[in-house]
């Protein structure tokens, strides 16, 4: 792992754990004592098997949740004492969503779904939004499909659409929870390799989950998480997987 | 700012996606806002109606008649004195004798029996006496040797329709036999009245037109109108002793608004209908916004706050009722300012009164709160949403 002095801390999780309440009052506790830093520019995969708890350690880390117990700072702030409207803004600003299912807004065009983030942005990125979406999906090589609608585009398209919509904003932190998961191998390459070049291209950090060990072979520090424990994975063994 | 202006910018985007579902529940909103403004503004207008109607058979607010009754006739001469003593007393400005009769008056068309009306020059005041034509008395009409009339538009019409600058003057043969000069035309109260004039006392006396019954009437202040009623009914009734001495108001203020409970009902009826509007609408939100949890998860995902999910959908509701309601409004003012139906409703009047603002306010701000109470709930439930549920697979 490159630890340059340069790189700055978005995020740093230590021992931090995640448990709900379920309906019959026992406890399930999804994730155990996790320890993690995410430095800006760094490419992060984590490998898991299904619901071992990988989509909910990628909340915590877009302050879409917070931790049951341990500590986790977002850009040297403390999650937990962050607000609600707090997190919500600095998630605006800093994080960028990519989701298994795309998740693209059903009945707007690409071009309307990429400009989404930038009605909750301020004042000069909300009056050029045009401008940047189209930016944007020139990016992913869609700026000829700007008007047309999801459910008319290809699954890989829907993915790049996505993309451009995560990426709109500028953030400095990109989460993607299994992007590849509803493509085809070849696509899903293709749209692991697009999300790999825009984040060097925008210095993104990039923490991408996955159960594919190609696309975990392509980041340059992997994980694997199994029953809510984080454990760092060789390069070599990552490797063998594929 | 930017923030008021994208989220107007997001609801305005989000109702268009919703369009025919929307529109319907929104048809129903604009109907019954148009059915409350046009109520409310049709009873401004009736009630202009009356008003006018009810200030020329009445007198303005606020108008007292004096009467004075007994065993006996009282004494003219002194009633005179009593009706000057009190209008010094109390600083009464306006007043007038209003006394009627009939005299007959030579046509073209030969002599016709005219319903006179016998005034002093403040019942133009008192009774907000409009004319098409011509003037109203004035001090110099006491002067004349011949007596002034100022005549109703039924009377013109049979002296054959003179142009009053040359003076017209129309014979009043009777006892005492006299020529009058028509000063000024009144409109017709309704369609048909027989021929009526207005002449001043002193000229009545002139010519011995000798009025049936005369009433003295006083105009004040509305403020004063009660203590003043009470002031001279005591006042006049001590220089009567053993005669029942009165001031009244007859003013239409004095009896209430006419119109109040017909208008109550009506605006009652018309609030249910918005009531049942804001409901369909309510229900239309309910649904868009559970089939939307998922799309709140994901915006909320790309950073949108609880309170600008909860503004956004409420605004979805609210800028969608303003509009209805805009089209309520304008259809209320095309209905209510139609000149057949303006004619109908309000036969009294000789010029309409604009639309009233209160109205156009009223049917507008009972939409948005319309907007605002149907939003409310479907954004409390948005805000609730639990993005990790919402976007959870
Ligand atoms: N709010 C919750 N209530 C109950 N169970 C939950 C909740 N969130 C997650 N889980 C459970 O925790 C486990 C881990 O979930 P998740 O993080 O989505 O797994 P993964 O993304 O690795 O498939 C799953 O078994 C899931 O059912
Ligand atoms: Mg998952």
């Amino acid at each position: 792992m490159d630890t340059s002095n340069s790189q700055e801390t978005l995020v740093s999780l230590r021992s931090v754990t995640r448990s709900v309440t379920l309906p019959d009052e026992k406890q399930l506790h999804i994730l155990r004592g996790i320890d993690l830093e995410v430095l800006s520019g760094d490419h992060i995969a984590i490998v898991g098997r299904s619901g071992c708890g990988k989509s909910t350690l990628l909340n915590l880390l877009g302050l879409l949740d917070v931790p049951t117990s341990g500590e986790l700072e977002f850009m040297g702030q403390p999650a937990q004492r962050l607000s609600s409207n707090a997190r919500a803004r600095l998630r605006g600003s800093t994080v960028g969503f990519v989701f298994q299912q795309f998740n693209l807004l059903p009945g707007r065009s690409a071009l309307d779904n990429v400009i989404t983030p930038l009605f909750y942005a301020k004042g000069k990125d909300f009056w050029r939004r045009r401008e940047l979406a189209m930016d944007m999906l020139d990016r992913v090589g869609l700026s000829a499909r700007a008007n047309t609608m999801p459910n008319m585009l290809s699954g890989g398209e829907q993915q790049r659409v996505a993309i451009a919509r995560a990426l709109v904003r500028r953030p400095r932190l990109i989460l993607a929870d299994e992007p590849t998961g509803a493509l085809d191998v070849e696509t899903g390459q293709a749209v692991m390799a697009l999300l790999d070049t825009v984040a060097t291209e925008t210095a993104a950090a990039l923490v991408t989950i996955t159960h594919d060990t190609n696309v975990a072979a392509l980041a340059r520090a992997c994980y694997r998480l199994d029953s809510g424990v984080l454990s760092p994975l060789a390069r070599a063994e990552a490797g063998a997987h594929s | 700012m930017t923030s008021i202006i994208s989220t107007l910018v997001e609801a305005w985007q989000e109702l268009r996606i919703n369009k025919v579902r929307i529109l319907l529940a929104l048809l129903g909103v604009a109907l019954s806002v148009a059915a409350l403004t046009s109520v409310v503004g049709l009873g401004s207008l009736v009630r202009e109606g009356i008003k006018a109607q009810s200030e020329r058979d009445g007198g303005r607010v606020a108008t007292l008649t004096l009467s004075v009754n007994g065993p006996s006739t009282p004494d003219a001469e002194k009633l005179e004195k009593a009706y000057e003593g009190i209008q010094q007393r109390y600083g009464i400005t306006t007043s007038t004798h209003v006394g009627r009769t009939q005299a007959g008056f030579q046509f073209p068309r030969g002599v016709t029996a005219v319903n006179m009306t016998i005034v002093d020059i403040g019942y133009g005041i008192i009774h907000r006496v409009p004319l098409t034509q011509g003037t109203w008395f004035a001090a110099d009409d006491e002067q004349r040797l011949a007596p002034a009339v100022v005549v109703s538009e039924a009377f013109y019409n049979q002296a054959g329709r003179p142009n009053l600058a040359t003076n017209p003057r129309v014979s009043i043969p009777g006892d005492q036999p006299a020529t009058a000069l028509i000063i000024g035309v009144v409109p017709d109260t309704y369609p048909d009245t027989p021929p009526a004039a207005f002449i001043l006392t002193k000229a009545a006396a002139m010519t011995g037109m000798k009025p049936d019954m005369t009433e003295f009437k006083l105009w004040v202040g509305e403020e004063q109108a009660n203590a003043l009623t009470a002031a001279i009914t005591a006042d006049l009734q001590s220089q009567f002793p053993g005669y029942y001495a009165q001031a009244q108001r007859v003013d239409f203020a004095a009896w209430g608004d006419p119109l109040g409970p017909a208008q109550w009902i009506v605006g009652g009826v018309a609030g249910l209908v918005l009531l049942l509007g804001a409901v369909g609408m309510l229900n239309i939100s309910m649904v868009t916004v559970r089939y939307r949890v998922r799309e709140i998860g994901i915006r909320r995902s790309f950073g949108a706050t609880a309170g600008r999910i909860f503004v956004g959908v409420m605004m979805e509701s609210v800028v969608a009722t303003a509009v209805a309601g805009l089209a309520g409004v304008m259809l209320a003012v095309a209905v209510v300012k139609n000149p057949w139906i303006e004619s109908k409703v309000a036969p009294g009047l000789t010029e309409f009164p604009a639309f009233p603002i209160e109205a156009a306010l009223l049917g507008f701000g009972a939409a948005v709160l319309v907007g605002a109470l149907a939003g409310a709930i479907p954004a409390l439930v948005a805000v609730r949403v639990k993005v990790i549920d919402a976007i959870r697979f």
